[in-house]
């Protein structure tokens, strides 16, 4: 069974169709990221898996259940990090996590859900006198402490220090070796290319590339870029390249062996490619391309 | 488990917010207690109409501490997105609903027993006559009118409205319980028939009356409660509106 099935799904606000008929499946225990720019869906698409917005089409279903009819059942086995949700200013750390824990069937004990967000030393204070990325960690904390077999993170690092962030990332894996099913959107092209096996561009309600992320990384060319040389005409280069202010970019599915046939061609003529940089495909190649068309 | 967690946490916020007790516990009970203490003092018929003005006041306990109250806090946490967070755990809906309400109740039963002594002691006012009566009449009516501050929350488009716009309630349920005077006599004698509708008017009535005054208590507030409740059903907003 998958642990996340979409199919098909839309869903407008107002005459805003922000999602348009978009599918993709989350095994059991894997990370899953949702990409996209602002305004791409993401958001839309992860409060309808949460069972906040009811979808105008298609269907959705969470651990096989219907988070819109059947969410009493499906939040009993999630946990949900929105991106925006406000927290009651005037109570502590540990008291909100008390608070949560009596809301919570077998949660963490609350020091440990403190210590898992990095919040140990934070729990006598007030939420109102928290950063931004202090928030994050302690809407993870609260997402987290029913250890729940799906988790729906929606920007979960925005605002964190970088400290914070590799923690927060480090958290989610090992969630994920345990078992959960975790469903993230991200900004950040490395954080999903560090945490997720598998991933989906959304672009203006849309997915337009999924799979798993080796997978769609191989359709994607790698990368060779050097300074030309001056007075170097680029048709004569043994291999296209397109010009990118000084540098010439060469694309190719084995970047290496491109590496090779240009530096060759170069040392046959006596010249030198200076700058030189040899690079796999990366998410953000894929990124921009799939989203800038 | 889940009930009585949310009723803890409506509980605790509502003594921690220093700035909605001003308005939901000072006011009233400065009004249900310093009204009957003046009248007790003033008027020849002292503790007669400081009883009366008491019963009066009740209803603007009622429609301040639980109406005003779930009312201004729900659109408040609404637009703060509390409510959002509270959704996204195990609780239901209606139990989230549900420990905001008796949370309510508790408080402004609590707060109406407390004013009910001291009246007794510092305007003379006796206890009531039945007070069974009088005790079913206060939960069963703050509950009602708890009910209808959580469903009034869909009329109120944003928090800040929420104070100013609970404000002609509290002042047609005192007009019609008598806690302003005896301002319905220089109305014309259909909107003292109309107001004698409000759950308010209902459970005051009930408490000066006694026994013949239950029945249609009950009715009043059974139909009160169904228009509540389905209200809530059919306008309830867990979100600020997108635009």
């Amino acid at each position: 069974m998958t642990a996340i099935q979409v199919t098909g799904l839309r869903k407008a606000h107002g005459g805003f169709e922000a999602v348009k008929g978009i599918s993709f499946e989350v095994a059991p225990g894997e990370i899953f990221a949702l990409l996209g720019r602002n305004g791409a869906g993401k958001t839309t698409t992860v409060e309808v898996l949460a069972g906040f917005q009811r979808p105008d089409g298609g269907a959705v279903r969470v651990l096989g259940l219907d988070p819109w009819t059947e969410r009493a059942a499906v939040r009993q086995r999630t946990g949900v990090m929105l991106q925006e949700a406000g927290f009651f200013p005037d109570l502590t750390v540990a008291r909100t996590v008390d608070t949560w824990r009596d809301f919570t069937a077998a949660p963490r004990p609350r020091a440990e859900a403190l210590e898992l967000a990095g919040l140990t030393e934070k729990a006598a204070t007030k939420v109102r006198q928290l950063s931004g990325g202090e928030k994050r960690r302690l809407d993870l904390a609260l997402a987290t402490l029913g250890r729940p077999d799906v988790l729906f993170l929606d920007e979960p690092t925005t605002g964190m220090d970088p400290e914070a962030r590799h923690a927060t990332w480090d958290l989610v894996r090992d969630l994920a070796r345990s078992g959960a099913t975790v469903l993230l959107t991200t900004h950040y092209l490395e954080e999903a290319q560090r945490l997720a096996g598998s991933v989906a561009i959304m672009d203006h309600g849309e997915v337009v590339a999924a799979g798993g992320m080796a997978e769609i990384l191989a359709t994607r060319s790698g990368r060779v870029s050097f300074r030309l040389p001056s007075g170097l005409d680029p048709a004569e280069l043994p291999l296209p390249v397109t010009l990118d202010g000084e540098l010439a970019v060469c694309r190719a599915d084995d970047p290496d062996l491109a590496a090779q046939t240009l530096l060759s061609w170069a040392a046959g003529r006596g010249l030198r490619l200076t700058g030189l940089e040899v690079r796999t495909a990366t998410l953000e190649d894929l990124f921009l391309d799939r989203s800038t068309r | 488990m889940s009930l009585t967690a949310t009723y803890k946490l409506g509980a605790r916020l509502f003594w921690r917010d220093k700035g909605m007790l001003a308005g939901s516990v000072i006011t009233p009970v400065a009004l249900a207690v310093g009204m009957p203490v003046l009248m007790a003092n003033v008027r020849a018929d002292g503790a007669t109409a400081a009883a009366d003005i008491f019963y009066g006041t009740i209803a603007l306990l009622l429609s301040i501490t639980s109406f005003m109250n779930i009312a201004v806090a729900l659109t408040m946490r609404r637009d703060q997105l509390l409510l959002k967070r509270l959704r996204s755990t195990r609780l239901t809906d209606a139990q989230i609903l549900a420990g905001e309400v008796a949370s309510t109740v508790t408080q402004t039963v609590g707060l109406l027993a407390g004013c009910l002594v001291a009246v007794h002691f510092l305007a003379g006012v006796p206890y009531p006559e039945h007070p069974l009566l009088f005790g079913l009449a206060a939960v069963a009516g703050s509950l009602t009118v708890a009910v209808l501050g959580v469903a009034y929350t869909a009329a109120i488009p944003r928090g800040e409205l929420a104070a100013a716009m609970t404000v002609p309630v509290f002042l047609v349920c005192g007009v019609s319980a008598g806690a302003m005077g005896p301002m319905l006599e220089l109305l014309p004698s259909w909107v003292g028939t109309v107001l004698g509708l409000l759950p308010t008017s209902a459970v005051v009535d009930a408490m000066r009356t006694g026994p013949d005054a239950l029945l249609p208590l009950v009715v009043n507030l059974l139909v009160w409660g169904v228009v509540g409740l389905a209200a809530i059903k059919l306008w309830l907003r867990w979100e600020p509106r997108r635009s």
